[in-house]
């Protein structure tokens, strides 16, 4: 019933979607899967309307079809659940799911809340939650807020005729195992109302709930696989183009790390809220990867050691000294390097030049009395950029105008330039392609080679087995277990999933 | 593409055309003794813009320093007879410390600018009063003149004031453009959790952007009073809206981050330039505030970017 | 949970709190204070600047601020007395008509204050400002710098005619503040203004016209304005240019004293009388026990910050600018 024909789009310098073709039936779920910058999200913008396709045509129950924006598309019945929240957080849930659409509950200019609340209820209770319409939706869990998205969609139903198409990004990265189950009967329950299109990198859930599942690798679609009709292993070959290969991670350059050199202690580290009991000790050399799901407390140990948390109880050490005051400038004063998540937020600086961004953190040694050196912090970025192959017109270049894998190469020459040995990378991978990701995975080995010890919060699992020298697994905010991962002798997926979840 | 090079460039452009367009009407207006004392003129309240241009290029307000600039009328009316030429350090001290407190009371009590410098204002204007008993106060004119008449003076045709006033902002554009408190001011600014995610006491710099402020206000209140030889609590009334509109209209929004004390030296002198124009295009007094306004919509529009406002607010 | 709920609504109702803890001590220093006449004083300091904070709420719940509330009442109290005397000098005789147009040229005043900010694309803060000086200007200009009477007494009655110790003006902002309380819950245009605060991308994204939404935010609070400006009017039995003065500062304080958040989205009507109210009080208990003239300013201003400091939730800000 909604079809693409050889669907084709170009931004400048990418081909982000080459001649693909899609097609969902009535009460299907459809797996899509495929590594970041292989072209996922294109093709979501282009289903829900926010991308006009350059080639190709859109059809919905036959009828060729060309959406201007989401809205329109909506009118067609397609719908997206989107993975950053979407919800305004100071409005209750009955407004959220019917903002832009009031108009139907208002008689002589006057909302009549009852009836909004009571169509409020029927559409949560498509999605089986039972919490009061007028609840304020920033007091809800992130699983209640991603029903209640789901909730919003739905409410295509009264509005359009026809099928509806429902995509799901990422539905499961904000949720605990007992509710991934139940989000996930309640999709299997909707197939009756809706098909879906179900995004995630969780190739296990993928594979549990999809009946067919498309995978997406360099802006095409490599093959189509039937419910049950492949393994993990499998399409992951067929993602990468390789099995997720040592090669791919660096493997090789993976060199045991200095065990006699302790840079940095945590002892029975706990936080307000459920972190607790956190002992963990990280070498010169070493690649020591966090793996939990969200919320199980990854982020919140590296701004511990960063400074920005300050523990309720247990003692940091950094290279032998226990930190008593927390905060940035001690952490950074110690040698520590902080590479955020949000990149954009708290990475770097746009509005201030490579050489500006270099230096935010190192100021001190590039000025006398408060007087910067300008011409040393210039040379310093020409320098780097030289490095690093930064792709930057000059020293000057804005960095909210670079590309996201130039980013994240600024931020990470801001650290190493100013000689952190320990480096906090958060996710330093999100959202790059895939050269991009291969020279951070570079530097990472880098570093090591150059005695930085490293904690990491990865992207995905492979990448955490694949960087790391050893893996601490965390669930609601406790050390579950520790693995080893000398090349060759690796944990697998199964066994971290086994303690995560 | 051509036009998104040239709009940083467009607050100095609007400037010329202003100056141009006053001067095609009235030759007389481009004579540099009129320029020049026309300029003279504005030095207190460019002063007193130059410090707002710090708070408002961190994203913040400063709506102490007309309050700030009559107390310091006041101070250094009455303590010029005792302290002689250390009340200029009295008075910018006061200031820098006022400053400081708007600055504790905004980073750390969490209290917004706009209403904890308005409270600090309100502070100052209890001072003045206090120690002024409400009245105007007169400095000895001799010793004025014998300790401060350097600063109101002419050199040739030159008047004292611009130097001054060029001493100043060649003081902050060296702090904005070269020293790390500017670079750390440019960086809370335009990212501030980036900023404090780099390791910068952010806290420290946007108290010390507040301190500026307030120091600067001090030192525009004590021209002042050395101009008119004395002070009272509502002496400079009528500052803070023109300096606030200079800042804008020479193009430092406030989102901050952006623009810088060079383009509030260029906005003071829009601001001035309208309003001596009225002169020359003989509006009326009862008019001139409404022309005024109007003039000022259409400057704004023109010399604001816009590229640089993610969203209008 | 039950500890957080708790604290929760102990920031909500701080701004309450507060107000009443004043009053308390106030009448402690001096028991008059609680008299019924010094309750009415306070109404009547409170009523106008209650119009223009309520006008200013809406627009700060946006995330904008307005600062053209000096020009508006100014203007609009000056052309009321115009257009009053012009109708024939009293109430009877038609100088009712002033009323309805005065509202009309408040909410064409707030009209082209939002179509300024826009559709010109300038930040409301300056939009506002200068546009403040354009309506100070013009009542300049219509004035010629002069004071216009108006000696009717059924107009006057707003101030004169008491009902329970009040004038009538009170109950007639009491009747507008439910009216702002009506509009801010229970029509689409109120919630679209918690939308637009709350996160204008998303809104829009949900296919709100955030640009009306906010052009129409303007508009009501021009209305609200020009009620200040009547009440002025109706306050002194005079308008003149400055008639306007010193709104601007007290009433947005007021709106933020109440817990109104300058960053939009939290917050209404209700807050901003509490807020308005905390600040007549403090004002008038300055009075009353006898606090110096001189000291008054730097009082206010320290007691604004307590309130403000009180009423935060310092969890919940990253940071404030």
């Amino acid at each position: 019933m909604y079809q693409l024909r050889a669907v084709d789009k170009k931004f400048p310098g990418v081909h982000a979607l080459k001649a693909v073709d899609f097609e969902i039936r009535r009460g299907e779920i459809v797996g899509l899967v495929g590594e970041n910058g292989a072209g996922k999200s294109t093709l979501m913008k282009v289903i829900y309307g926010a991308y006009q396709p350059d080639a190709g045509t859109i059809s919905v129950d036959g009828k060729s079809v060309r959406f201007q924006n989401p809205r329109q598309a909506m009118e067609k019945g397609i719908g997206m659940v989107f993975q950053e929240q979407s919800l305004i957080p100071n409005l209750t849930v009955m407004e959220n799911i019917f903002l832009g659409y009031e108009q139907q509950f208002v008689r002589l200019g006057v909302i009549n809340w009852q009836a909004m609340s009571s169509a409020a209820r029927q559409q949560l209770a498509k999605v089986k939650l039972d919490i009061d319409p007028a609840t304020v939706t920033s007091a809800l869990s992130f699983a209640q807020r991603q029903l209640v998205e789901l909730a919003k969609v739905l409410t295509l139903e009264e509005r359009v005729d026809g099928d509806l198409v429902i995509l799901l990004d990422e539905p499961t990265s904000v949720l605990a195992e007992d509710e991934v189950k139940m989000l996930f009967t309640i999709v299997r329950d909707l197939t009756k109302r809706a098909s879906f299109i179900f995004v995630s990198h969780r190739m296990d859930e993928v594979m549990e709930l999809s009946d067919r599942i498309y995978v997406m690798k360099d802006g095409a679609v490599v093959d189509v696989v039937a419910h049950g009709a492949a393994t993990v292993g499998q399409i992951q070959h067929k993602m990468v183009g390789r099995s997720v290969d040592r090669e791919y991670y660096r493997e090789q350059r993976q060199k045991p790390y200095d065990a006699a050199n302790v840079l940095l202690e945590m002892d029975g580290i706990a936080l307000p809220g459920r972190i607790r009991d956190i002992s963990l000790t990280l070498h010169a050399g070493e690649v020591l990867c966090l793996v939990g799901t969200e919320g199980a407390g990854r982020e919140a140990i590296l701004r511990t050691i960063y400074g920005m948390r300050t523990p309720v109880s247990g003692t940091l050490k950094i290279k032998g000294n226990v930190i008593r005051t927390f905060n940035p400038q001690a952490a950074v004063a110690a040698g520590v390097g902080y590479v955020p998540r949000e990149r954009k937020v708290e990475g770097i600086v746009a509005g201030m030049t490579v050489y500006e961004n270099m230096t935010l953190s190192q100021m001190g040694r590039y000025s006398r009395a408060g007087v910067l050196n300008v011409a040393a912090e210039k040379a310093l970025a020409r320098d780097w950029i030289a490095r690093l192959s930064i792709k930057a017109h000059s020293e000057y270049a804005d960095c909210g105008n670079l590309s996201g894998g130039n980013q994240q190469k600024v931020v990470l020459s801001k650290w190493r330039s100013g000689g952190s040995d320990i480096m906090l990378l958060d996710h330093p991978t999100r959202g790059l392609d895939i050269g991009a990701k291969e020279d951070v995975y570079e530097m990472i080995r880098d570093m090591s080679d150059d005695g930085v010890g490293v904690i990491l919060v990865a992207d995905t699992l492979e990448e955490a087995i694949g960087l790391s020298h050893s893996i601490i697994v965390l669930k609601d905010g406790t050390i579950q277990q520790r693995f080893d991962c000398k090349p060759g002798a690796k944990p697998t997926l199964y066994d971290l999933l086994h303690f995560m979840i | 593409m051509d036009l998104q090079r040239l709009k940083p460039h467009f607050p100095w452009i609007t400037l010329l055309v202003l100056v141009a367009f006053v001067g095609m009407t009235d030759p007389n207006f481009l004579r540099p003794a009129n320029l020049l004392s026309l300029a003279g003129d504005i030095v207190p309240l460019f002063i007193m813009a130059l410090g707002l241009t710090f708070a408002i290029y961190i994203g913040g307000i400063d709506l102490s320093a007309q309050s700030m600039a009559n107390m310091i009328t006041v101070v250094a009316s009455a303590y010029l007879a005792s302290l002689g030429l250390w009340v200029a350090a009295l008075c910018v001290v006061l200031g820098f410390g006022l400053g400081l407190l708007s600055g504790f009371i905004t980073t750390r009590l969490f209290v917004p600018s706009f209403i904890s410098t308005l409270a600090v204002g309100g502070v100052c204007f209890s001072a003045a009063q206090w120690l002024s008993g409400n009245r105007a106060l007169n400095m000895d004119a001799d010793q004025r003149d014998a300790l401060f008449g350097w600063m109101i003076g002419r050199t040739g045709i030159i008047p004292n004031e611009l130097f001054i006033a060029a001493a100043l902002l060649a003081v902050c554009l060296f702090i904005e453009r070269r020293t790390t408190l500017g670079r750390a001011l440019k960086a809370v600014g335009a990212g501030e959790l980036a900023a404090a995610a780099s390791g910068l006491n952010v806290t420290r710099y946007k108290m010390l952007a507040f301190a500026v402020s307030g120091a600067l206000a001090a030192i525009a209140g004590l021209l002042f009073s050395v101009k008119l030889s004395g002070g009272a609590p509502t002496i400079a009334n009528g500052f803070l809206l023109p300096a606030i509109v200079a800042v804008l209209v020479g193009g430092t929004p406030l989102t901050g981050g952006v623009g810088g004390v060079l383009n509030t030296a260029i906005g003071t002198m829009i601001v001035a330039v309208i309003r001596a124009s009225m002169l020359y295009f003989g509006v009326q007094a009862t008019q001139q505030q409404m022309v005024f306004g109007l003039v000022l919509i259409v400057a704004i529009a023109l010399t604001i970017d816009r590229s640089k406002l993610r969203t209008v607010k | 949970m039950s500890q957080l709920l708790d604290r929760d609504r102990l920031i909500r109702w701080a701004p309450l709190l507060v107000l009443v803890g004043l009053v308390i001590l106030f009448a402690l220093v001096n028991p008059a204070f609680l008299s019924q006449r010094n309750f009415a004083r306070i109404a009547i300091a409170a009523a106008p600047a209650l119009m223009v904070a309520i006008g200013v709420t809406f627009i700060i719940i946006m995330g904008s601020i307005d600062l053209s509330m000096e020009g508006t009442v100014g203007l609009t109290a000056v052309l009321f007395c115009f257009i009053f005397l012009a109708t024939g000098g009293t109430l009877a005789t038609g100088g009712w008509l002033a009323i309805p147009a005065i509202l009309l040229v408040g909410a064409l005043i707030g009209l082209v204050n939002g179509l300024i900010h826009v559709r010109l694309r300038i930040p409301s803060f300056m939009a506002s400002l200068a546009l403040g000086f354009v309506g100070t200007g013009a009542a300049v200009l219509l004035t010629g710098g002069n004071i216009v009477k108006i000696e009717d007494d059924t107009f006057r009655a707003l101030l004169t005619w008491r009902i329970a110790g009040f004038p009538l003006m009170v109950y007639v902002v009491a009747v507008l503040t439910l009216l702002a309380s009506f509009i801010q819950s229970y029509t689409t245009l109120g919630r679209n203004f918690y939308a637009v605060g709350g996160g204008e991308e998303l809104a829009h994204a949900s296919g709100l016209n955030v640009r009306r939404v906010r052009i129409l935010g303007f508009v009501l609070a021009g209305v609200f304005y020009a009620v200040a400006g009547i009440l002025q009017v109706a306050k002194l039995g005079q308008a003149e240019s400055v008639s306007g003065a010193n709104f601007m500062f007290i009433s947005i304080t007021s709106v933020v004293v109440g817990g109104v958040a300058l960053w939009g989205g939290i917050g209404g009507v209700w807050n901003t009388v509490v807020g308005v109210l905390i600040v007549n009080v403090i004002n008038n208990g300055m009075v009353v026990i006898g606090l110096p003239d001189y000291l008054q300013d730097g009082m206010l201003g320290l007691l604004v910050i307590v309130a403000v400091v009180l009423s935060t939730d310092r969890r919940s800000v990253s940071f404030v600018k």
